[in-house]
This record gives structure tokens, C-alpha cells and sequence, in this order.
């Protein structure tokens, strides 16, 4: 079989509409700063007899309007590449771009029903509708949608195993055919082979489901972290903010680089440090939704009785399962089996069953894993924090806060209900940018070899491994990169629309 | 350089229409405007919020940002077209021949820069001046707008003055290119009243020193009296009535006109015999205009098939100079019948005294050094010595400006803060000492409050009907949940809100409605003492009528006791039946609401009611300024706290008003006050608001006369 080319058949007439729409774009762009320098300017807007608004557009709109079809012609040869790839039977039809277009078949699928659904009920969707009056949001939303649906799509997606070898194809350029694997695989090596053979458009889909689970979790539990003490510290003021700001100043000026070196050094995983600081950071989290569904429902005890403890003793077991690998039931099981047989040499039965049974709920978590979420946790909490503070600060001056007060509230029903759903706007922002962050910061950490698995296909670690022979075979790091940029921007761009429509209320 | 030849209109604005471009519609702000001002001539721009008042100035600035746009008509200046200017052009304008004063002092100054600085750069700019040039100029502004020490201030940064100085500083740049126009957007909304007084005495005497023309936008009509030669009312984007101050207040041709006047509380307005008139239904939204009359659906006087068939044009009254009205039946309209019968309210007898305050002191420690807290201590007297009572059914108003402590009484009657000494005694139990935490649910839901601001009083992430019910919960009303949503339906029928609101954002309601939640969440509880913060200080005029008597109609269906916290003293004449003066945290009169509106009059309270604007052009009225500004409670002046300030300081012998708190003294029964006067001072005062001829005032007026 021959290598696939890049753009299969539908190459010999769309590469030159291509080419054309970018000397157009160039062209536009340069006339229009030549003709914005000799000082001609953009239309003004008219007003009609008849009170509608009309333009009277001159060459600087025409170079304008030139730039915006050469961008839409060339984004629609683009979407017929992709059309072309999944309508077209033979692989060597398809081409390469083609050929991946294809396989992100259920990514496209998905992303036209939400969009479709989203924008036909977008005023009964509150602030996530309202995204879609913005071209901004809705491009960013689209970017993080399309690797949050690749990472749920990914075993669908992937044309190989993330760590199949096939040794045959070490660094092969994209569009091989395979030979030497398993009779049943792809016929192809899309993007090419790595260092070792593997797939590398296979481990730039698998990638993205590991760093689209750790990323938004880590940054969710520094959220809760945060917000759990800067609404305290904001509300409650004095020592306590005092201390706890001098805490989150000392964990700010510490070098995150040093930190994670630290964390993962073996003298320091044996101390038990990273078990230590997950005890003290998940634990966390459940105060805070007790606190939230007490001060809440207080008056209503069935609530409390039937949804608030069920849920928070979950938790604490989900919570001591993972973090401990202790299950409680298991332990007062043993504990009264060997009540009974008081006596009887049972100790080491106790130990033994208590050792090979599993938690009942809890994840176990990789040893390496544990340190990545708490350091990522730990370094990220000290800002949410800050920013926390600061918005309670100015919140609770407001008279509704005033209001709970004078009716009695309790210092934790004001910040959670009345101070925090407030804080909501700038929060959701900086959810957003923060994934973005701990993307880049979970591919440093992957790119210095800390914490993941090095088999992992793990974007960061992907780029590190392909930077050896960068310059011999740059295929192999490109894709996670570009991965890793594309969905940061995304994240970037959705938060600067979040930003603006909650604005704008 | 400036056309000084020219003797035409300064403005001459002619069916001016202004409208802003959304993404999904036209909203026009402004149509068919037209007005014109001479020279020297003062005109005044009224209306409730969102009729288009400063886009009219916006729109004369020629900077209606992206949006919005001249659709229509023309604006000249001094004979010509600013619509057709170029940027460059407008640029002279501005700023040298058309200056505007905002309504907040400290968004039009540069923080970081020195006052005396940026006064001279207007000079510097627009005339190209040397720098001594410029400097002599500036000195010869702030002393013209009477600021003391000069010098001092022009090497001042705006953080180091006061709200009323920095108000000053505004105005002198606004001077210092010697304007033709000059347009003051809501100038002294945001001071205090005695601070307003004294900054209006001075736009006034400014604007005949230098002979600028004005274009003064305001809400208050008592206001635009004080300040204008001719007024201009608008409604819903358009000028309703235009004329001369006099023509139009005393002879109004207008249903819109009328129905403003008749919703504030003038000084013959008594909640018993005459109350006030509320204009019925809401403002209309931009783009839900009705068609023909804007007023339409509001007005008494509607007809259908005339007022909503056709567009209507302005008309001329005939007989008055320049006085036209945008109504097509003003020639047929009664304008003299009487205030179709108002439904006359029983005054609730007043009962047992609720509350008693006694000597009560809040002191607040603020510590001089922020590093070491250790250090010495600052007190802040906050509350010095309070002492009063509260009935049931009763309503006490407590009268002061900003700083004078009124808002630490409520706190500590909360409970939010607990006294440093004295008592607060509610149904024979002390409160003062007990924070609200350590508080039965009884004595909380039994004091509550409403809050000032609309837009802040209620949380906007929960719907209404939760945050009542939050209340409800709290105070531990109801046995479930049903029981509970039935008694917060039954409050929003109390306030007068459908019950469809329940389930709103308040995001979704006007400024009125949600004061009327705030009154619901309030009285949640049964309150019996309900503590308002000037609970429509911030509303249109139209709805706070209407607030004021749904406030008065709950408490004479509640028997409460209403504290009703206040600066403006026309609302408090109308409703109160006492009054508590406040300043620098003393109560320094106390007395029924006649005692307190007639001599003999505590000195401050003199100043107080004189700085009260009124919109009724038939009162006469003293005009007492007082000098200076309140002073700060960090560092209050030795002796009598309003010593500084005080005109009648000559008529004591001796220092005594700077060494010694002057005692309580016993006027007559329940009247006292705090100040060193002799009888034969205090009762050579004469009133400062005169009404003329007692056949316009109700009978309860009279007594207020004779008293």
C-alpha cells in the first residue's frame, strides 16, 4: 500500500482555493493598514429618514469585507475536506486530513445537536444561552466541547491502542500504511509513529481523556478549597484573614517548579507528605457542603435527616477510601467478628481481611496521580483564595447582606447563600481560565517527567518525549501541542465570553 | 476664538429625537425635543429616571457613545450646527464653551492629581495661557466658589477634601474656561442637604457673576425653583411642558405636570386629611410606548379614540410667554378642581411606649496605627447620649445628614452592634447589651428594617418568594413548607404585589417593587418595631408616594412603631408625628412635628429646614447657608458639636459654646432642645417657611402655624 497524501482526492482542487484565499487575506491586510496609514477611514454609519442605520462603504470596507470572505472560504474548504473525508469510501480518497476528519465522526455529530439545541432554546438557558449571542464564547465553547467530546469519544476515535507498538513504524511520517500489527487493526498510522512506534494521533486522543479528567477536577477542588477559605477570611475579617492571607502570601512565593520536585522526591513520598496534605485538602470539601446544606435547611429537619447526612457519610467514606484506602465497614466488621471470638487467635485473620478487601466506595488513586492533584490543588487554591476574599469583601457590604443579619442569620448561612451565589460571574470566569492553567500546568509537569506515568499518553509528557529528535521528526510532538494549545484557547476564549454576557446583565 | 458678537439663543435645540441601536432593536430615548436658552437664562430639565434627562445633555455634548445616535432634528449653539461639526470642532467646544458638571464629584477629578493642577490645564488646553497665567486664574475660580484657604486647596489632592468641596472643585473647572453653557447633570444629588443648599446659592450667584446660561438637570422639583428661570418637564422621552418657572408651577397645563406635583409632599400635605397622590402604573419601558399620549394609560384625564389615535404635538398655551404643553385636551381639563376625594384615614390612636432609649452611648475604638494595635487608641463618639421613646402606632422620624449617627442607632438597635452604655429597654427588657446572635427570635423579628437602596436590598441570585419565606423560616412561622408559602403569598397581597412575583428574580422588578419586598420581608416576622432607612430616598418621585402610603397604611393596620430615618424634611413633615434632630451623633432637638417645623428652633434645625427645597413657588422661605462642612467624628469640635456652623454662636455670652456640651433643655412638653440660647433668643426667632394665605393649607396646617 502507498502512503496516504495529506489531502487525497479532493486535494488537486481545493489546495489552490486555499492557497488563493490566503494571498487574498495577505493582500486585504496589507492594503488596508497602507490605506489606514494615508489616513482613509472606515465608513461611518448614516442615519435614514425612516430611523434605520445605513453605511456608505468605501475601499477600507471593501478590503474589510475581502478579509472576511477569504476567512469563510477558506474555513469552508476546510469543513469539505472533512465532509469529503467521511463520505468518500477508499482511505486513499480521504487523504490524511480527510482520513482524521472521519474518525472524529461522533465529535461532530455531538457538537452540531448541542449547538443546535442550544441556540434554538438559548433564552431559557440563563447564562449558558446567553453565550451564544457571543461569537467569541461560542468559538471557545466549541474548542473545549470538541476535546471534552473527544476525551468521552476516545476509545471510538482512536485508530490503535495508546501504547500498542507496531516496531516496524519508529517514526514513520504520517499516512503509513501499517504492516506487522494485528490483522484486525487500521490500515494507517494517521499522523505517523513515534520514537517507538506508537500511534500518535492515537495517543493525542487518549491524551486528551486523562488530561481532561485530572485538569477540571484538580481545579474544582482548588475552587472549593479557596472559596471554603476565603469566604471566611473575606466574611469574618480580623486574625483569622490575617493568617490566613500570610499562609496563602507564603504558598505564592514559593517556586512551583521546587515544589513539585519536592513532592515527588522518594523521601518525601515515604514521609507520607502528599497522603498528609490530600487528608487536609479533600476534607475540605465535605465541611464545606455540610456547612452549605446545614445552614441551608436548618429549619426543614427532614431534609437534614433524609438528603444532608446520607450524602455528607458518603462522602467522609468516599473520602477515607481514597484518601486512606480505610473502609469503616470493613474494619468494624473484622473488628466485631473478632469481638466475638474473643480468645481465638483471629488478629491475624483481622489483619489479612482488612488488608485484601478493597474500599467499598473510593478511587483508588496511583501514588503519582495523588501527588499531580495536590500539587495542583495546593498551587492553585492560594489565588482562588485571594480572589474569593476580595469579592466577599466587597459583597458583604451590600444591604441584603444586612438584611440576613438583621434577621439573625447565622455568619455561614450569609456566606454561603447570600455572599457566594453572587460571587458566582467572576468565579465561573476564572474556573474557566484556571482549567486552562492547570492544562499547561499538568503538560510542564508531564514535560519535566514529574508525576505522571511515562507511559502515559498524557499531552505534556507526549511533547517531551517527541523534543528529542525534534528536529529529525517534528510529527510526533505536534499534534499533543497543538492539542494542548487549541483547547487552552478554548478555555481562554469561553472565559472572555463568560465574562461578557455576565456583564452584561 | 470665541464669537463674542453673537446675542442669539446660546442652545436652540428643535424636534432633537436621540435613539440607541441594540442588536435586536431601535430604542429611541429622546423624540421630538425642543427647548431654547438665552443668555444668561437658567433652564431646568425634570423628570423621574430614564426619561431621557441626560441624554438630552449627552446628546447637546454631541457623545452618545457607540450606540447611540441623532436620528432627528437639530441642536444649535449660539447659531450653529453642532450635529454637523467635525470632531476637531467639537473638541473647541467642549470643555471651553459647553462645560458639564456630573452628579458624583470624585468620577470627574483625577484622583492623582493635584487639584490646583488640573484646574490649570483647562486654561493651558483651550487658550494656550502660560503657566502663572493659569495659576492666577485658578486661584481667582476657587476662591470664587468660596472654598476657604485657597492656596491650600490648589495643592490639595480630591481625596483630601469633603463631597461638597470636591462639588466646588467640579464647578470652578467647569468656570475656569468662562463657558456660555453650562449643564449641571444632577449637581448635588449625591451631598448632603445643608451641603446642597450652600452649593446651589452658589451656581445661582456664579451664574449671574459670570452671566453663563445653565441647562440643570434635576429630579426635584423644589430644586429647579431654587435654581431656574424656566423649566422643562419630560415623560417617556418626550417634553410634556415647557415654560417659564412660575407659569408652569402655579398654572400647570399638563395631566403629567399636575399628577408630580400632587405626589410630592409639599409643606400643605398631612397623611391624614391630604395625602399624596400617587401617579397609578409603571413607567413605561422604551420600546413599549403606547401609541399617541406616552402619559396615556396614567392619565385621569384620558380619552380613547383622541389621546391614543395620533402622535401629539407640542401646543402653545395662550396668554403665557413661551409655555407649551403636550397634551391635546389642556383647554378642556379643569385645572383648578380640587383633588378628586381622597379617601380621609383615621389616625390610629398612639398607644403604650414600645421602646425606650435612655442615655444611650456607641463609642468606637479605631486604632491609630494600623502596624501596632497596641498603640494608641482613637474613640469615635458615634452616639453620645441618646435618650427617647417610641409608642406603638407611633411614627418617630430621626432628621440628620451623613455622619450624624443615625445609622449606628439602628445598628445597635439591631442588636449588630451591642452600646458602650446606656439602655435600650423594649417591652421592660435591656437590649442594648445583647447581640443579635444571643437574641430570642421573638426580639428579632420584632425589630426589623428596611434598607435604602432598591437595587441592593434584596439578594438577586434567590427569587422573591424564597427570600420571604427565608424569613419565615428564620422566625419560625409556619409548621411546613405549605404553611409558609401561604403566609409569604398573604404578605405580597400586603404589599400590594401580585402574587405572581413569588417565583421572580428581583432583577425582573423596578426599584418600587422591590422596596415593597423589602417592606414584605420586614414585616415577616410581625414586626412591631420597624426601623426604615430612608426607604424611598432612592425611588422616583411618582412611586415614592406610593411607597410612603403603603408604609403608613401597614402600620395603621399593624399598630407598629414606625423609626423613620431621613434627610429630607418634607416627607418627614408629611408622615411623622415626631421628630428627633440628629448631628455628630447628639440628639440635638426633639419635639412633635409641629414643635419642630415652628420657632423657636434649634440652630441647626433652622438651617435644616431652610436647606429643604420646596416646590411650590407660593412659600416664602429664609435663606440660611451655613458654612463650612459637617465636621468629621473622628475629631469633633470642643462644646457644642454644631458650634462650628452655628449663626446665632454671637447671642451667647462668653465661650460657652466652645467649652461645654450645651444640657437638654425643656421647651415645652415633649419639646427639647440642645443648645445655650436664652428663652428671649429662642423666641425672637421668626419661621423660615411661611405659608401664605391658611385657606390653601388643611386645618392641621394651621395648628402648625400657631403652635
Amino acid at each position: 500500500m502507498d502512503p496516504l497524501t495529506w489531502s487525497g482526492s479532493l486535494g488537486p482542487f481545493l489546495n489552490p482555493l486555499m492557497l488563493g484565499c490566503v494571498l487574498v487575506f495577505v493582500a486585504a491586510f496589507i492594503l488596508n493598514i497602507v490605506m489606514s496609514l494615508i489616513g482613509m477611514r472606515q465608513a461611518e454609519p448614516i442615519v435614514n429618514a425612516d430611523h434605520t442605520i445605513s453605511y456608505r462603504l468605501g475601499a477600507p470596507d471593501y478590503m474589510l469585507l475581502a478579509m472576511k470572505w477569504a476567512v469563510f472560504v477558506f474555513l469552508g474548504a476546510i469543513m469539505i475536506y472533512i465532509l469529503g473525508g467521511i463520505l468518500q469510501p477508499s482511505m486513499e480518497a480521504k487523504g490524511i486530513i480527510g482520513g482524521v476528519g472521519a474518525q472524529f465522526l461522533p465529535v461532530w455529530i455531538s457538537l452540531i445537536v448541542i449547538y443546535a439545541l442550544s441556540i434554538r432554546f438559548k433564552r431559557r438557558l440563563g447564562l449558558y444561552g446567553k453565550l451564544f449571542d457571543n461569537l467569541i464564547g461560542m468559538i471557545g465553547f466549541g474548542l473545549v466541547m470538541f476535546w471534552v467530546l473527544t476525551a468521552i469519544f476516545a476509545p471510538m476515535i482512536a485508530t490503535h491502542g495508546p501504547i500498542d507498538v507496531i516496531s516496524g513504524l519508529r517514526n514513520d511520517p504520517p499516512g503509513t500504511p501499517v504492516s506487522g500489527g494485528p490483522e484486525d487493526a487500521f490500515p494507517y498510522y494517521l499522523l505517523g509513529g513515534d520514537a517507538l512506534g506508537r500511534d500518535v494521533f492515537s495517543r493525542m486522543v487518549a491524551g486528551a481523556r486523562e488530561v481532561l479528567t485530572i485538569a477540571p477536577l484538580a481545579t474544582l477542588f482548588a475552587f472549593m478549597v479557596g472559596i471554603t477559605l476565603g469566604l471566611p477570611a473575606g466574611y469574618l475579617g480580623s486574625r483569622l484573614d490575617t493568617f490566613i492571607t500570610f499562609i496563602a502570601n507564603m504558598v505564592l512565593a514559593f517556586p512551583v517548579i521546587l515544589l513539585f520536585y519536592l513532592l515527588v522526591t522518594p523521601e518525601i513520598i515515604e514521609a507520607g507528605v502528599p497522603v498528609y496534605m490530600a487528608a487536609v485538602l479533600f476534607v475540605l470539601p465535605i465541611g464545606f457542603l455540610w456547612v452549605l446544606l446545614y445552614s441551608r435547611f436548618r429549619a426543614q429537619p427532614h431534609i437534614i435527616k433524609w438528603v444532608a447526612i446520607p450524602l455528607v457519610l458518603l462522602l467522609t467514606l468516599f473520602y477515607l477510601g481514597t484518601v486512606f484506602r480505610f473502609d469503616p465497614i470493613v474494619w468494624l466488621a473484622t473488628s466485631f467478628i473478632g469481638y466475638l471470638n474473643q480468645g481465638n487467635p483471629v488478629g491475624e485473620w483481622m489483619q489479612t481481611t482488612r488488608d485484601s478487601y478493597e474500599p467499598l466506595i473510593g478511587i483508588n488513586i496511583d501514588g503519582n496521580l495523588l501527588i499531580v492533584f495536590v500539587s495542583v490543588v495546593f498551587v492553585n487554591s492560594p489565588t482562588v483564595y485571594r480572589i474569593v476574599r476580595g469579592l466577599v469583601l466587597d459583597i458583604k457590604t451590600r444591604d441584603y447582606v444586612a438584611a440576613a443579619q438583621t434577621r439573625g442569620e447565622g455568619p455561614w448561612y450569609i456566606m454561603l447563600w447570600e455572599i457566594l451565589p453572587n460571587a458566582r460571574g467572576p468565579l465561573i470566569v476564572d474556573f474557566c481560565l484556571r482549567i486552562g492553567y492547570t492544562t499547561i500546568l499538568l503538560g510542564t509537569l508531564g514535560f519535566f517527567g514529574l508525576g505522571v506515568d511515562p507511559e502515559s499518553p498524557n499531552w505534556g509528557s507526549t511533547i517531551n518525549e517527541g523534543r528529542r529528535l525534534l528536529t529529525v521528526y517534528p510529527h510526533p510532538p505536534l499534534p499533543p501541542a497543538l492539542a494542548l494549545l487549541t483547547m487552552v484557547l478554548g478555555l481562554n476564549l469561553l472565559a472572555d465570553g463568560l465574562r461578557e454576557e455576565s456583564l452584561k446583565d | 476664538m470665541k464669537d463674542d458678537t453673537y446675542d442669539g439663543p446660546i442652545l436652540e435645540i428643535d424636534s432633537l429625537s436621540i435613539s440607541f441601536f441594540t442588536r435586536l432593536r431601535e430604542i429611541p430615548a429622546v423624540m421630538d425635543f425642543s427647548c431654547r436658552v438665552r443668555p444668561g437664562e437658567a433652564m431646568g430639565l425634570v423628570g423621574e429616571s430614564g426619561c431621557g434627562k441626560s441624554t438630552v445633555a449627552l446628546g447637546v455634548m454631541q457623545d452618545l457613545g457607540v450606540n447611540g445616535r441623532i436620528v432627528g432634528g437639530s441642536i444649535k449653539f449660539k447659531g450653529r450646527e453642532l450635529n454637523d461639526m467635525s470632531p476637531t470642532e467639537l473638541r473647541h467646544i467642549r470643555g471651553r464653551e459647553i462645560a458639564m458638571i456630573y452628579q458624583e464629584p470624585m468620577a470627574s477629578l483625577n484622583p492623582a492629581m493635584k487639584i490646583g493642577k488640573q484646574l490649570m490645564e483647562v486654561p493651558m488646553i483651550h487658550d494656550g495661557v502660560g503657566e502663572k497665567e493659569a495659576y492666577a486664574r485658578a486661584l481667582e475660580v476657587v476662591t470664587d466658589v468660596r472654598l476657604p484657604d485657597p492656596k491650600r486647596m490648589l495643592d490639595a489632592y480630591p481625596h483630601q477634601l469633603s463631597g461638597g468641596q470636591q462639588q466646588r472643585i467640579v464647578i470652578a473647572m467647569a468656570l475656569m474656561a468662562n463657558p456660555s453653557l453650562l449643564i449641571l447633570d444632577e449637581p448635588t444629588t449625591a451631598l448632603d442637604v445643608t451641603v446642597e443648599a450652600a452649593v446651589v446659592e452658589l451656581v445661582k450667584d456664579l451664574g449671574k457673576k459670570y452671566g453663563t446660561s445653565m441647562l440643570f438637570i434635576s429630579h426635584n422639583l423644589g430644586l429647579v425653583l431654587e435654581t431656574c428661570d424656566r423649566i422643562c418637564v419630560m415623560y417617556s422621552g418626550e417634553a410634556v411642558e415647557t415654560g417659564s418657572i412660575e407659569d408652569v408651577f402655579d398654572k400647570m397645563r399638563h395631566p403629567y405636570t399636575q399628577a408630580l406635583f400632587r405626589s410630592i409632599p409639599l409643606p400643605g400635605a398631612d397623611k391624614h386629611s391630604r395625602p399624596l397622590v400617587a401617579i397609578p402604573g409603571n413607567f413605561p419601558l422604551p420600546h413599549e410606548r403606547p401609541p399617541g399620549c406616552n402619559f396615556g394609560p396614567r392619565c385621569d384625564y384620558f380619552e380613547t379614540g383622541r389621546c391614543d389615535a395620533q402622535e401629539i404635538k407640542m401646543h402653545n398655551v395662550e396668554g403665557d410667554e413661551r409655555h407649551r404643553s403636550r397634551c391635546i385636551r389642556f383647554e378642556e381639563i379643569d385645572w383648578n378642581a380640587p383633588i378628586a376625594a381622597s379617601i380621609k384615614q383615621e389616625k390610629a390612636p398612639i398607644g403604650d411606649v414600645v421602646l425606650k432609649v435612655d442615655n444611650l452611648k456607641k463609642y468606637y475604638e479605631v486604632a491609630a496605627s494600623a502596624l501596632f494595635s497596641s498603640g494608641q487608641k482613637k474613640v469615635v463618639k458615634a452616639n453620645e447620649t441618646l435618650s427617647f421613646e417610641a409608642r406603638e402606632s407611633e411614627t418617630l422620624a430621626i432628621v440628620g445628614e451623613s455622619g450624624c449617627g443615625k445609622s449606628t442607632l439602628a445598628k445597635v438597635l439591631m442588636g449588630l452592634e451591642t452600646a458602650t452604655d446606656g439602655h435600650v429597654v423594649l417591652d421592660n427588657r435591656s437590649i442594648e447589651a445583647v447581640p443579635i446572635e444571643e437574641r430570642g427570635t421573638k426580639t428579632i423579628s420584632s425589630i426589623q428594617m428596611v434598607f435604602q437602596n432598591p437595587f441592593d436590598t434584596l439578594n438577586p441570585s434567590m427569587t422573591v418568594g424564597r427570600q420571604i419565606i427565608r424569613a419565615l423560616e428564620v422566625f419560625k412561622i409556619g409548621k411546613n413548607d405549605a404553611e409558609r408559602r401561604q403566609r409569604m403569598l398573604d404578605l405580597l397581597d400586603l404589599v400590594k404585589l401580585p402574587r405572581a412575583f413569588a417565583d421572580r428574580m428581583p432583577r425582573q422588578l423596578s426599584g418600587g417593587q422591590k422596596q415593597r419586598v423589602g417592606i414584605a420581608r420586614a414585616f415577616a416576622g410581625g414586626a412591631r418595631i420597624v426601623v426604615a432607612d430612608e426607604p424611598v430616598s432612592a425611588l422616583d418621585v411618582s412611586v415614592q408616594a406610593a411607597v410612603t402610603d403603603l408604609l403608613m397604611e401597614i402600620q395603621r393596620n399593624e399598630k407598629t412603631t414606625l423609626l423613620f430615618i431621613s434627610h429630607d424634611l418634607s416627607i418627614v413633615r408629611y408622615l411623622s408625628d415626631r421628630v428627633m434632630v440628629m448631628y455628630l451623633g447628639h440628639v440635638v432637638e426633639i419635639g412633635s412635628t409641629d414643635q419642630i417645623f415652628s420657632p423657636p428652633y434649634h440652630p441647626y434645625t433652622e438651617a435644616l429646614l431652610s436647606a429643604v427645597p420646596i416646590a411650590d413657588t407660593s412659600v416664602k422661605k429664609r435663606h440660611i447657608v451655613l458654612e463650612g462642612d459637617i465636621p468629621s467624628a473622628m475629631n469633633p469640635p470642643p462644646g457644642c458639636p454644631f458650634q462650628t456652623r452655628c449663626r446665632w454662636k454671637s447671642e451667647v455670652p462668653g465661650n460657652l459654646c466652645e467649652t461645654e456640651v450645651p444640657p437638654m433643655k425643656t421647651l415645652a412638653t415633649g419639646h427639647q432642645s440642645k443648645c445655650h440660647l436664652s428663652d428671649e433668643v429662642l423666641a425672637r426667632m421668626e419661621p423660615v417657611i411661611e405659608m401664605p394665605g391658611a385657606e390653601l393649607a388643611a386645618p392641621a396646617v394651621e395648628n402648625k402655624a400657631e403652635a
